[in-house]
């Protein structure tokens, strides 16, 4: 008796070795599985076929000049790098204005030290969340809680990875899942003189509520998704 | 900056393949390309988070599946206020599509949207794209058995939409 599931996956080269040759010599032998495989196999290549023709098919200009010209609108580490100086002169937009009232963005390369304390490291250009940071990011839930750092939303950016945006005591940012390893893809120091809860109250920092609101795909994840993350080891 | 003209480099070589995935899951032409123009954007600034070393058609594919998730999320919120719209009529209303696609591309499309979008996007991904099963459960994010059930249920109906 050979299942769908087990003729789809010897169809599909699936099999290992040793099942593969054990199910070419039932469907060899018998008419009927011999038939469905024919016709699964027709059915696929009849699918496939105009799909495949758009291979060969021109590309339309549009579709071409997106490549060309990237989007300007990047608040990641990497290309705020690159664009920094352009943007110096650029008309900052009216949220820009209050959150350079409130809280002073910062960027990654000599800002950050390198203290085994520190919340953050810097590896061949990338910045990782360290110490107290990283275990926060680990085994904390936004829904308990505990020591210095808060977590706030839990979501998956477009690339399918799991991001956590974070507040302590002197910033706020926002890390992804990458490697194994909490990549931190925005750092905003808190303000001068203002405490925590300060920001608690006000709510998140505008630039990190920017860098949010750019990276999520679809839905924060609920207290139960954020648990099941978690046990997944955040993949 | 050599890294980032590679990436674009290998951004537009993948853009056929993206157009191709892009038509597996959509109602028509025009949606198609509007889903592949919205993948290469994000795909653009999500630069930074793509592994070099990695495979880049996983990554787009997943980048281009999100958006198109999105895409009928906000569209089902959006018609459940208005008319539910007759999917049949709907595929192929694009005039772009009398031009520039085959009569036998419109009809595959039919026939993919017909399945559920949970089949549609499993079928596209193996029989068209020719990922592995093992691939494809990464990339959507499943796992492994729920790709080869939702496979045999997408097959067994295609059979009879696409005829032998």
């Amino acid at each position: 008796m050979v299942t769908d599931e087990t003729l789809f996956a010897w169809l599909d080269g699936e099999l290992d070795p040793q099942e593969a040759e054990r199910i070419a010599a039932e469907v060899a032998a018998d008419d009927k599985l011999a038939e469905r495989a024919k016709q699964h196999r027709a059915m696929q290549s009849r699918l496939k076929g105009p799909f495949d023709r758009l291979l060969d098919a021109e590309v339309p200009e549009p579709l071409l000049a997106a490549v060309r010209k990237p989007e300007p609108e990047i608040i990641d580490f990497a290309a705020a790098q690159r664009s920094r100086e352009a943007r110096r002169w650029a008309p900052l937009p009216q949220w820009a204005a209050v959150a350079a009232t409130l809280a002073v963005g910062i960027f990654v390369g000599t800002m950050v030290p390198q203290r085994s304390d520190a919340p953050v490291e810097v590896q061949g250009g990338r910045v990782y969340a360290a110490a107290a940071l990283n275990h926060a990011l680990d085994t904390q839930l936004a829904s308990a809680p505990s020591g210095d750092v808060r977590i706030g939303l839990t979501f998956r950016d477009q690339s399918g990875a799991i991001c956590r945006s974070f507040a302590q005591t002197a910033a706020s940012g926002l890390a992804c899942r990458g490697n194994g390893r909490w990549q931190v893809r925005g750092l905003f120091a808190a303000p001068e003189g203002q405490s925590s809860d300060y920001r608690m109250a006000a709510g998140m920092d505008p630039n990190l509520a920017a860098l949010v609101d750019s990276t999520m795909a679809g839905e924060p994840l609920d207290a139960n998704l954020e648990k099941a993350a978690r046990e997944r080891g955040w993949r | 900056m050599d890294r980032s003209l590679t990436f674009d480099h290998e951004l537009a070589a993948m853009l056929p393949r993206l157009r191709r995935f892009a038509h597996t899951l959509s109602r028509n032409g025009s949606d198609a390309d509007d889903l592949t123009q919205a993948a290469i954007e994000r795909a653009l600034r999500s630069e930074a988070q793509w592994q070099p070393g990695t495979r880049l058609d996983s990554w787009l594919f997943r980048i281009m599946r999100n958006l198109w998730i999105d895409t009928i999320r906000s569209r089902s919120r959006k018609e459940r206020f208005e008319a539910p719209p007759e999917e049949a009529e709907r595929v192929g209303e694009d005039p772009r599509d009398a031009i520039e696609a085959s009569i036998e591309l419109q009809r595959v499309m039919a026939a993919m949207q017909r399945l559920p979008d949970e089949q549609r996007e499993v079928v596209a991904l193996i029989l068209i794209e020719g990922f592995g099963y093992r691939e494809a459960a990464e990339l959507l994010g499943l796992p492994i058995g729920t790709v080869s059930s939702r496979l045999v249920r997408g097959r067994t109906a295609l059979l009879e939409l696409v005829g032998m």
